[in-house]
């Protein structure tokens, strides 16, 4: 098995005298894809957050790609770790956070050459790179405010990904779309995947958990109380806590034709299967000509 | 226009045409009034000054040019001292931010010693107390720092709610990608915020050119007030004098206003 990419031990995390998060330890390998469920309040985005430290941990070992970080430390040298693991790490938001005053290429080129100090023409290069494999070159010189929100995310994805992350963390990054804007963000964060990122999404997306996801962990307050493999989750969950989520995306999945079509036309694909990233691709150009 | 071409044509309105014209025939009656309002006001205080109101024109037409003078400086000071109180403004409200008590205290004191005073008090501390202390300001660069401190304690709020108005998702997005608090602050939150603090700024701009004529009792800055005064005391025509300062005032303040309507159409449309 590959190294870890990301190595969480015994974190502990508290809202003041809230107990959000509980002794949790976790590793990722390289190019794993976990998806992180749960009902709302169970800590899963604060735990993604504690991983790039938007969340300080208040106890506990964050290690990102060999950087070590100590939760709940100050000063200078804690900061420049902190640091250290942001570049490391790329993070997608569910409200976007796109640059507003900034256009789409400005957005995507920001991190490159604000904080990595790279040549402006080498960030364009990379940036045009970046926007072109979400589908969106053709928008790069719009603002984020003409867009829709799907390509909004995609944008989105595209700056994290231009910072040239090890690891992907993406926070509920279909949860504040429409519908039919859903598929092609899912598409885009499919693709990322198949071309071998390590990512750790916290999600509702059942869908893309089941297709796209090496592994799938369920929280409830504050702890891991699942984690297996996804076809495992789907047919034999053992905690009832688990079950009870599922069978809740099961009729919410059902009774929602837009995506029970989404689903139909997602329908699984193998990461294996070569034409798999060929379909990937169509899905993404399908996206982007409406 | 089709609703011409159709109402000639002879095919029957239907019943959104028909309100949508009611209510332009509303609003265009209304623009009408108020502009024949306007110009029967002003008719008004024309015919009041050329009859009832014994006028000297010999005098205006002598000391036009000499208080219109005045318009330059008055533009001069207001120009300087907006720039003063912009800078303050925007200290003062990163101030109120800062998590270290001495910094948060002194933009406080600051706001707070500030709007506690009359402006003319201000103004004239500077001109008569500080030479007492023997600190002697060229007449202009007293009544700059009169007016820019004093405005930009009020501004300080307009650049708080700019700060306020950009989210905390922005410095988490920065923040995530690698930014430094103070890149943060430079790249993300200061050009959103300095944007949306452009339109009130403007405003306070037009309202100090009008506060700017308190300068004039220091007898130091030579600004269109000073200027009325001085010629309307020396000969005994305040009302002639006055009259022209405030139809230079009036003038000025409908142009500027005018500048800024252009000013904020065009941000409204921008890249928000």
């Amino acid at each position: 098995m590959a190294p870890p990419i990301v190595k969480i031990s015994n974190l502990d995390k508290y809202f003041g005298r809230l107990h959000v998060l509980k002794d949790i330890s976790l590793e990722v390998p390289e190019r794993e894809v976990v998806c992180l469920i749960g009902r709302s309040g169970s800590g899963k985005s604060t735990l993604l957050r504690c991983i790039n430290f938007l969340e300080e941990p208040s106890h506990g070992i964050i290690e990102v790609d060999g950087i070590k970080v100590e939760g709940g430390e100050k000063g200078r040298e804690h900061r420049q770790l902190v640091h250290d693991v942001r570049l490391k790490t790329g993070m997608v938001f569910q409200e976007f956070n796109l640059f507003p005053h900034m256009t789409v290429l400005e957005n995507v080129i920001e991190g490159p050459v604000t904080v990595k100090g790279m040549d402006k023409q080498k960030a364009v290069q990379l940036a045009e790179q970046t926007l072109d494999s979400v589908g969106l070159l053709f928008k790069k010189d719009e603002y984020p405010n003409r867009l829709s929100g799907g390509q909004k995310q995609r944008v989105a994805i595209a700056r994290a990904l231009a910072m040239e992350p090890r690891v992907m963390l993406f926070d509920e990054p279909t949860s504040a779309l429409d519908p039919e804007l859903i598929g092609e963000v899912l598409n885009v964060m499919k693709k990322v995947a198949y071309e071998g990122m390590t990512m750790i999404v916290v999600t509702h997306e059942m869908g893309f958990a089941r297709e796209v996801a090496d592994r799938v962990i369920v929280m409830a307050e504050g702890e891991l109380i699942e984690d297996t493999k996804p076809e495992e989750l789907f047919t034999n969950p053992k905690d009832p806590r688990t079950k009870a989520l599922i069978d809740r995306y099961r009729s919410k999945d059902e009774g929602d034709p837009i995506e029970k079509k989404r689903r139909m036309d997602d329908d699984c694909h193998h990461p294996q299967d070569q034409s798999a990233l060929q379909r990937v691709r169509s899905y993404t150009y399908r996206a982007h000509a409406h | 226009m089709n609703l011409i071409a159709k109402a000639e044509s002879g095919v029957p309105k239907t019943q959104a045409e028909l309100l949508f014209e009611a209510q332009q025939r509303k609003e265009r009656r209304f623009r009408v009034n108020v502009a024949l309002t306007w110009g029967l006001l002003l008719l008004l205080l024309v015919y009041l000054f050329s009859g009832p109101i014994n006028i000297d024109t010999g005098f205006i037409k002598e000391n036009m040019l000499f208080i219109a003078g005045g318009v330059g400086e008055t533009i001069r000071i207001s120009i300087l001292s907006i720039i003063l109180a912009t800078l303050l403004a925007l200290m003062a409200a990163l101030g109120r931010l800062s998590t270290f008590p001495p910094v948060y205290a002194l933009s406080t004191f600051y706001v707070s010693l500030i709007r506690g005073t009359p402006l003319y008090l201000q103004i004239m501390f500077f001109f008569l107390a500080l030479p007492q202390l023997n600190i002697r300001l060229p007449g202009l660069w007293a009544g700059v720092i009169a007016l820019g401190l004093n405005y930009g304690a009020y501004m300080s709020e307009i650049f708080r709610a700019g700060l306020a108005s950009v989210g905390k998702g922005q410095r988490e997005a920065a923040a995530a990608l690698g930014m430094t608090p103070s890149q943060t602050m430079t790249r993300v939150v200061l050009p959103q915020a300095l944007r949306f603090a452009i339109p009130p700024t403007g405003n306070e701009f037009i309202a100090m050119t009008k506060d700017s004529a308190l300068v004039a009792a220091t007898g130091f800055v030579h600004e269109l007030m000073w200027r009325a005064v001085k010629v309307g005391r020396a000969q005994f025509h305040n009302l002639e004098a006055l009259i022209m300062a405030a139809i230079f005032y009036w003038i000025m303040t409908i142009i500027l206003s005018y500048l800024q309507g252009i000013l904020e159409a065009r941000l409204a449309k921008g890249e928000r």
